[in-house]
């Protein structure tokens, strides 16, 4: 009887099931986040003729150039999945484009980014092969912030080229990114000498505050804690923050189960999906509200 | 022709050999540098000081040069 209930929960909850649902959620066009990412890399670039010229101060430009680089990671990070071109290749230039805008506020190059981040979800978790592992499993709070503010977390995703080497698809991504890093790094070297506090105030400094913002949000709280296997390597977690400050990634475990879903249809995705996730025991699972609006995931203690 | 290439890609990885090990030396002298030059800029008792550029660049290479051999800067 009991083995009986078994198999047909497992059947009710299925894994074809589960990818079907998630392939509703997998269509629509994610024009918001290229908005989000190509609005702020321009209101980014404004701000430089604006705050040298003098009609906008430099600490408020500060500010709102930390808050662009706030805001840049995340599409990039569609653009990392394809979530524009959603399979077409004659859209896949939208991808890179976007994926190349929004990641200047960040000083970071989005091939590398794409390629590093392919990784992470292939080994998420992986002390040896996950480049984000760090992230998440350094020990504490304060040493990942230590290390995205230091450049570690980036830094070192150079020795991924040895792990990876047989992987030539990787390494030549890569390696073509090199120059685009080089660009990005060259620039800030030279317009620090031209503009130098508007070089920190605009760019260095808020791309730091950003990848530190990043970090901590994509990878430290959905993966402390967590270990290896598709539904136990992300969870569920709730904070005193409402959701739209972190960009909403306590619900990040369900772009690791499908990363095609676009980020705005997560919520929707999560309120369908959410008994195939309680019965596949993802972390945290079972606190899932049943609707998920702006704030419910606020949690006071 | 050949010659060329060989040489070209020879010293294109002479100067990557080269940013990878003395990144953060530079990245110190450079950015620090300019940074620190900037700030004693705008005030009056260091900007009167005699060889304040030449400090404010050589404290920017000192913590490059701190971080090149630490190997991260924080």
């Amino acid at each position: 009887m009991a083995l009986n209930r078994s198999i047909d929960a497992s059947s009710e909850y299925s894994f074809e099931k589960e990818k079907a649902i998630a392939k509703g959620f997998s269509q629509r066009f994610q024009w918001e986040m290229i908005l989000i990412g190509i609005g702020q890399a321009i209101i980014w670039l404004t701000l430089w003729p604006l705050v040298i010229n003098g009609f906008v101060p430099l600490w408020a430009g500060f500010c709102i150039a930390t808050i662009c680089a706030c805001f840049a990671y995340l599409p990039s990070h569609e653009s990392q999945h394809g979530n524009y071109s959603r399979g077409n290749p004659k859209m896949r230039w939208l991808d890179s484009l976007v994926g190349h805008i929004t990641l200047i506020t960040l000083i970071s190059p989005y091939e590398i980014l794409r390629v590093t981040h392919m990784k992470h979800h292939a080994y998420t978790n992986d002390p040896e092969k996950d480049p984000d592992y760090l992230n998440a499993h350094s020990g504490s709070l304060f040493r990942t912030i230590k290390r995205s503010a230091d450049g570690s977390s980036t830094g070192d995703y150079a020795k991924y080229l040895d792990i990876f080497s047989s992987d030539k698809a990787f390494v030549n991504s890569f390696n073509n990114a090199i120059p685009m890093a080089l660009i990005l790094r060259g620039a800030l070297l030279t317009l620090v000498v031209l503009f130098p506090l508007e070089t920190l105030l605009l760019w260095w400094l808020p791309a730091k505050i950003g990848t530190v913002y990043t970090v901590v949000f994509f990878s430290w709280f959905p993966h402390v804690g967590t270990s290896k296997g598709r539904y136990k390597d992300t969870r569920f977690w709730s904070h005193w923050m409402p959701r739209y400050i972190n960009h909403s990634m306590q619900l990040h475990f369900v772009h690791h189960l499908h990363p095609s879903i676009g980020h705005f249809d997560e919520p929707k995705a999560i309120e369908t999906l959410k008994p195939f996730l309680v019965a596949r025991g993802v972390p945290g699972a079972d606190e899932i509200p049943d609707t998920i609006t702006y704030n419910p995931l606020i949690k006071f203690s | 022709m050949r010659e060329i290439i060989n040489t070209m890609k020879t010293l294109m990885e002479i100067i990557f050999n080269h940013i990878e090990n003395w990144d953060k030396f530079w990245f110190g002298l450079i950015f620090f540098g300019s940074i620190f030059n900037a700030l004693a800029e705008k005030s009056t008792y260091l900007s009167s000081m005699a060889n304040i550029s030449l400090i404010a660049f050589g404290l920017g290479a000192f913590i490059g040069l701190v971080a090149k051999y630490r190997g991260e800067w924080l």
